[in-house]
């Protein structure tokens, strides 16, 4: 596919909501994963989550919007703001009716919903804030980033479980390269540390319940790894095609090469046994970028957490890479902040994008014992010091969605 | 308290505004901005502070301050 340049990133999340700070905490391979303490969620059977902290003192978002709007439209107006500042873009001197929003979540805005309804059951129809309605619902976030800067532009909200903000960002790409707008904000958002939230995920079965030891709950590849722990969060980046790239002189962080995506048809909720549907997906990202799979220096894994999961993604990845799979670096570094659902692959993109501009493949904490099944260098607790050139990005939601992502360092 | 505050309260708290922005004869939507959703959580909150019955877009934007007091009074608010 036709490269589309990454030019700017913004990033809420557990780690840090400055990228400078993110970075500096998954170098050094710090879980920021921790007891749920903002309501008591001690009686879920998983009740340990990434939080964010700290969002008001970036945020440039006014307390009489805020009354109007999920925590998640708050998180992802602040990451825009950060990509729209390290992009160096002057909003006011764009034409927004070409500037798109592409963006995914797999929840929705669950804080505010939830409170609504309780007020409904208890105190009736006038209980519920007017605001209820352009609050909770997942394309919310688009429409307060529109909003705010009056973009005007073809834009899109993509729900596809922990693979939304991926096919989000893919999407993004495609429609940049059909000339559909000059620039685009892209990533995701999502708020699921909440009582109800919290209790959807929890009856999925996937989320740990290593509650006494938050910080090794989170524990992908591991033979005692139990699912994974849930994270909060939001990432949007600027993309960019070359063309405008070069006009306008901005700094290139990466480029989007490759993208692929299918799905399992198998069950509404685990991923296939058989891994052929991922394998596919990996190669149809690699014929995409127009390479080979020696040519990939790191993989940035789903690593869900599940046996299910991590043996399928290991077995993918050996498919595709054959002998070479095991030279190549593969690492869950949401491992550290938590599974942002469907802000996961934009995070994922963002770490990505950073261990390439420091040459440092991002580690898979809690890596103690791995599963005999699972037998790649998934680059266990500690960082590494690694050239990489081109990197590959496995998203994975339930109901069978596989989606790759090829971006490559300019 | 008067009508006339109980009413700046109520501004106040939906929109998390300073009570000297109202303006009492300026127009709601002219003087703050204030758009159809916030003025639904307003019209909830008058019905509650005052206890009687408005209806659907009986208190709207395109209302001062002062308008709106004269209607809770012409209900029987005190």
């Amino acid at each position: 596919m036709e490269k589309i340049a990454i030019t700017g990133m913004g990033v809420v999340s557990p780690s840090g909501i400055d990228k400078r700070v993110f970075w500096a905490n998954i170098k050094a391979g710090h879980s920021m994963v921790g007891n749920i303490e903002r309501f008591d969620a001690s009686k879920y059977p998983s009740h340990v989550a990434g939080q964010v902290h700290e969002l008001d003192a970036y945020s440039h978002v006014s307390s009489r919007l805020l009354k109007k709007i999920d925590v998640f439209s708050h998180m992802a107006l602040v990451a825009s703001e950060l990509a729209i500042q390290d992009a160096k873009l002057d909003m006011t001197k764009e034409n927004l009716k070409r500037c798109g929003i592409f963006v995914g979540n797999a929840l929705g805005g669950w804080l505010y919903a939830e409170t609504e309804l309780r007020d409904m059951y208890l105190e009736g129809r006038e209980g519920v804030s007017p605001f209820m309605a352009s609050a909770w619902f997942p394309a919310a976030p688009q429409g307060q980033i529109s909003i705010h800067y009056g973009i005007k532009g073809y834009s899109k909200t993509v729900v596809s479980d922990r693979a939304s903000s991926l096919m989000a960002i893919a999407y993004a790409a495609r429609n940049l390269i059909h000339d559909k707008n000059d620039f685009i904000l892209a990533g995701g958002m999502e708020a699921p540390v909440t009582p109800y939230a919290l209790l959807c995920c929890n009856t999925s079965g996937m989320l740990t319940k290593r509650n006494n030891e938050p910080g090794k709950a989170y524990r992908p590849f591991d033979k005692s790894r139990d699912g994974y722990a849930i994270g909060e969060g939001a990432g949007i980046m600027i993309l960019e095609p070359q063309k405008r790239v070069k006009s306008r002189g901005a700094h290139v962080y990466a480029n989007i090469i490759g993208y692929g995506t299918t799905t399992d048809g198998v069950d509404r909720i685990n991923p296939s046994s058989d891994p052929k549907e991922l394998t596919r997906a990996i190669n149809m990202a690699l014929e995409d970028a127009e390479l080979e799979p020696s040519k990939i220096d790191y993989i940035c894994a789903d690593g869900a957490g599940t046996i299910l999961g991590d043996v399928t993604e290991t077995m993918a990845i050996k498919e595709v890479f054959n002998s070479y799979s095991k030279k190549i670096p593969v690492s869950a570094p949401k491992s550290m902040f938590g599974n942002l659902l469907g802000a996961s692959g934009a995070l994922d993109v963002i770490t990505t994008v950073l261990a390439m501009e420091n040459s440092t493949v991002p580690p898979t904490i809690n890596l103690e014992n791995p599963d005999p099944e699972c037998d790649l260098d998934y680059c266990a607790n500690k960082a590494q010091s690694k050239e990489i050139k081109n990197a590959l990005i496995i998203n994975r939601g339930r109901g069978g969605i596989n989606v790759v992502l090829v971006i490559q360092k300019p | 308290m008067n009508i006339e505050e109980r009413v700046k309260g109520i501004f106040k708290k939906v929109l998390d505004i300073k009570p000297e922005e109202i303006k009492p004869d300026v127009k709601l939507d002219q003087a703050l901005g204030i758009d159809s959703t916030e003025m639904v959580e307003i019209s909830v909150g008058l019905k509650k502070e005052f206890g009687v019955a408005l209806a659907d877009n009986e208190v709207k934007k395109t209302h001062s301050l002062n308008e709106i007091v004269n209607i809770l009074k012409s209900k029987g608010a005190k």
